[in-house]
């Protein structure tokens, strides 16, 4: 068994036996993320926190059941989509992650026979400190990320930021593997695109 | 033989270690002759790897926050425990 699993094992174990510090820890690790999560399906930031909130309080209410059958934060990740889907349903939203969403931006960038028209830029110093227009790169990323469409956010903040593996991004989102495939592809080129023209 | 737009289509997949074989190497040949293309996915690495680090909270107010929420959360539950 690989070093992170046991790890995992021994982290759901102290859970179980109502460990504070270790769901502090997990809470530190993933609140914010969770929240990111909620505001790609809820209206607001402050239900989306009322929803992680909650979501939390079902963790810890049924963490007794929980078999390991996906990763423990795979299974707290599907928890805040079921319950944030309940709610925006009951505040009449419908959020369906299965959808392509619109073209990628690159369909002017190549001319007839698929050649670049415009050589792409040489970057460097791709920091998150580094200050652009004002702001941080990781100020300016956070903010293009929250401009995406609702499945493409939801598919960064999991693959790339969570990094979770492609099948439990899919199981977590119900999605197929080619449309989540296509959703992080457009998502990549979609902040790829905002960089560009910062740099 | 694969054209840029080809390789654009195919950044993600490239460097999430996806493709194998004959497609990697196609890829590869291609790279190695094109500044273009070898910009442009250096450029969605990169952008792939700030996209992983913006995700740090950072913000000294959401850990106040998030530090408020946790001690609610676990003070209805050790409410709740003391009820049963």
């Amino acid at each position: 068994m690989l070093a992170n699993q046991l790890q995992e094992k021994h982290c759901i174990q102290r859970l179980k036996a109502g460990d504070e510090a270790v769901f502090r820890a997990l809470y530190t690790r993933h609140n914010q993320p969770l929240i990111r999560m909620a505001a790609t399906i809820v209206n607001s930031r402050a239900t989306a926190e009322e929803v992680v909130q909650e979501t939390w309080m079902a963790v810890l209410k049924n963490i007794g059941t929980f078999e390991g059958r996906s990763s423990l934060a795979g299974w707290i990740f599907t928890i805040l989509i079921n319950k944030a889907r309940t709610r925006a349903r009951r505040d009449g939203r419908s959020v369906s992650f299965d959808e392509g969403g619109e073209d990628d931006n690159l369909s002017t960038a190549f001319d007839g026979h698929g050649r670049w028209k415009a050589m792409p830029e040489l970057w460097d110093e791709i920091t998150p400190e580094r200050i652009v227009a004002g702001r941080g790169l990781a100020e300016h990323m956070r903010m293009a990320i929250d401009a995406l469409p609702p499945a493409q956010r939801a598919v960064i903040v999991l693959r790339v930021q969570q990094e979770f593996e492609p099948s439990e991004v899919c199981a977590i989102l119900g999605l197929s593997d080619g449309n989540m495939r296509i959703l992080l592809h457009r998502a990549r080129l979609s902040l790829r695109a905002t960089l560009a023209k910062l740099l | 033989m694969l054209s840029c737009k080809d390789i654009a289509d195919r950044a993600s997949a490239l460097n999430d270690g996806e493709l194998s074989g004959w497609d990697a190497l196609q890829i590869r040949l291609h790279l190695a002759m094109c500044k273009g293309c070898s910009r442009f996915v250096a450029q969605m690495r990169a952008t792939d790897q700030l996209a992983a680090r913006a995700s740090d909270p950072g913000e000294p107010l959401e850990h106040e926050a998030d530090d408020r929420r946790l001690t609610e959360i676990l003070s209805t539950l050790r409410k709740e425990q003391s009820r049963h």
